[in-house]
């Protein structure tokens, strides 16, 4: 009886929160309408701002992909005293509030920043409020993840495996490329969908970097607030489709590896 | 001319995993080393290999100083327990693996990969995926890409452990006839006491890192140094017993709960010891049979002075073949003895029946004793 009671209330909390997380999508499919949604999406403006957002992702992707594997490398194979703290540290961005990550970034490369003034100064250039401001936001967000699954995935290589590599006269780099790399090619891959995700959809800090220049959140935001509701619609559920196609992708990658 | 270890000590997280080990192969020759899981054997072998860095201590062979180089400059080949065999390549890959790394010609890397391979009879396999081949298969290729690299020094970690009875069997011959026909300096880990026998020229035996005992394999099994080596060689017969007299520097009598036996084999008179007889060095006899007769004996004893009477047949444990386990009783001393499983067949060894048995001088064993030294009875494995 204790048993049937216990499957009853499981089954209606797992309603109420199938009611509870569907709402917002059901909200945002009854306010969409076709014919508004495309006429939308297909101005100039928002054209140019759905563009700026994939290419800056995609920038970011590629950076964060390379430097997230070899931290989580480094965080695998190179465990020390420090590694602990060092690996906390750059998890940081991971629980850290966009707008203050994207604060911090002005205070460090903003024209008067601690790194951006010596910058200006010397080659006259300036990052913050232009593409590569967003470039830079949205890495320091997503390499943090990138990092954690390069540092799983090098974690599943069995160690005999890379004991065996280095008897056989392979070093460290040759190692890394030739059975670290391969073998980790399916969670690596899921890890760059992932961060290009949370990259494309990256709106705290990008905001603060962003000046004028607008990605698809800013200017959802934008338009939200300013009572444009179609151009907010088409953007939004741009990212929920671009969203579902990324889990899709990371749970197909995770069933075949 | 030889791979010496010299007080090689590891410590991992505080913790003693070598304890200064010693010990000096001649090259070509093969040492196993037995240990009970977590004694440090795989860790020697990897500190050998330079995979892990050993603290304290050095390592050479012929001479030359391997303690400060990385493994790829070691000269050293390691076989892994689990084979360790890269998923991502066929075997011929798995095989070049190291030969790439080395950035061989393509010229020496055909002509080697043809030799070993053929010599290895995979030569039908190279395009096989690891996942695609038996284990015994996989640890051919594994020995394979280990052996491409002429490697002096041959590193085996437990590498029958995870075959079936008939591959074991197969594989072992196979890596002693390597071994003997390219001279590599060979260490075996094991913790099976038959493949130590077969495997090694000399047996090392390790227990929680240290060194307890190292010899031949005759005299690690004939004469082991200490209780855990009789324990570990599989003696099976350990009973605590005294010296109660000395014929002359060759002879004593050893008395034990089971009976008395002259030993060639003793401490001082008057010890207290650990008598230790194998299995395999007792046997039943008819009770026409002299002791005398018996093969290693010293001296001529007195008809019947190394016989044990009164035991009685308590069950036969199945070997495999054509051998038995026999357990035997005498008022609860246990004692076990290999015998032909034809004779049980035939009726002419029934449970409860009693029997006598002889053992030659030299084949008791006889070990100093601590009094406060627990009695262990003998065990079955």
């Amino acid at each position: 009886m204790k048993i049937y009671s216990f499957s009853a209330l499981v089954t209606a909390l797992v309603m109420i929160a199938g009611l509870f997380f569907s709402s917002p999508f059901v909200a945002l499919l009854k306010s969409f309408t076709i014919a508004d949604g495309f006429s939308a999406l297909l101005n100039r403006q928002v054209m140019m701002v759905v563009i700026t957002s994939l290419v800056t992702a995609l920038l970011a992707t590629g950076l964060a992909a390379v430097v997230g594997t070899i931290l989580g490398y480094y965080f695998t194979f190179h465990k020390n005293a420090g590694s602990r703290w060092l690996k906390t540290f750059f998890s940081l961005p991971l629980v850290l509030p966009p707008s203050a990550a994207g604060y911090m970034l002005l205070l460090a490369f903003g024209r008067y920043g601690l790194i951006g003034a010596p910058l200006y100064q010397t080659f006259s250039v300036q990052i913050m409020f232009t593409v590569s401001a967003l470039v830079l936001a949205q890495f320091f967000v997503v390499t943090p993840l990138m990092m954690q699954a390069a540092s799983s995935a090098f974690q599943q290589v069995p160690d005999s495996l890379v004991k065996a590599s280095h008897s056989l006269g392979a070093g460290e780099f040759t190692t890394f490329i030739k059975v670290l790399l391969p073998l980790s090619k399916p969670v690596l891959l899921a890890g760059a969908i992932t961060a290009f995700a949370r990259a494309i959809g990256e709106f705290g800090a990008t905001m603060m970097v962003a000046g004028r220049l607008k990605t698809i959140p800013i200017m959802i935001y934008v338009k939200a607030m300013g009572g444009d509701a179609g151009v907010a619609d088409g953007l939004s559920l741009l990212l929920v489709l671009l969203s579902f196609t990324v889990l899709m992708l990371v749970n197909v990658i995770g069933e075949r590896h | 001319m030889s791979l010496e270890l010299n007080e090689v000590s590891l410590e991992i997280d505080r913790e003693l995993i070598l304890d200064r080990v010693s010990l000096k192969l001649p090259a070509g020759q093969s040492l196993v080393v037995l240990g009970n899981s977590g004694a440090g054997k795989s860790k020697l072998l990897e500190v050998i290999a330079g995979l892990i860095r050993n603290q304290y201590g050095r390592i050479a062979f012929r001479n030359r100083e391997l303690t400060p180089l990385p493994p790829q400059e070691r000269g050293v080949g390691f076989v892994f327990q689990d084979y360790a065999l890269f998923p991502h390549m066929n075997a011929g890959e798995n095989i070049l693996f190291g030969l790439n790394a080395r950035k061989a010609s393509s010229a020496e890397k055909s002509k080697w990969l043809k030799a070993v391979t053929e010599e290895l009879r995979i030569d039908h396999l190279l395009e096989r995926f690891p996942a695609e081949l038996s284990g015994g298969q996989q640890q051919r290729v594994a020995l394979a890409r280990s052996m491409v690299l002429r490697p002096e020094v041959l590193l085996l970690d437990e590498p029958l452990s995870a075959l079936d009875a008939a591959s074991r069997e197969r594989l072992a011959l196979l890596i002693k006839r390597i071994q003997k026909k390219y001279k590599v300096t060979m260490i075996y880990v094991t913790h099976d006491h038959n493949e130590a026998r077969f495997m090694g020229d000399q047996v090392l035996v390790l227990e929680a890192g240290k060194v307890v005992q190292i010899g031949s394999p005759e005299v690690i099994f004939a004469r082991p140094g200490s209780r855990f080596v009789a324990h570990f060689t599989a003696t099976r017969n350990i009973f605590p017993g005294r010296i109660v007299d000395q014929y002359d520097d060759r002879r004593a009598l050893v008395e034990f709960p089971g009976g008395r036996l002259i030993s060639a084999s003793f401490p001082e008179a008057g010890a207290e010891v650990w008598v230790c007889l194998r299995p395999e060095h007792l046997a039943l006899v008819s009770s026409e049979t002299a002791a005398g007769e018996l093969t290693g004996n010293v001296g001529k004893e007195p008809a019947g002075a190394n016989q044990l009477n009164g035991y009685r047949i308590n069950q036969f444990i199945p070997q495999g073949g054509v051998t038995v386990l026999v357990e035997l009783e005498k008022e609860g001393a246990r004692l076990m003895v290999f015998s032909s499983s034809r004779k049980v067949e035939q009726k002419e060894l029934v449970v409860g029946s009693e029997v006598k048995l002889a053992v030659a001088a030299s084949h008791v064993h006889c070990l100093p004793r601590q009094p406060d030294d627990i009695y262990c009875q003998p065990y079955i494995s």
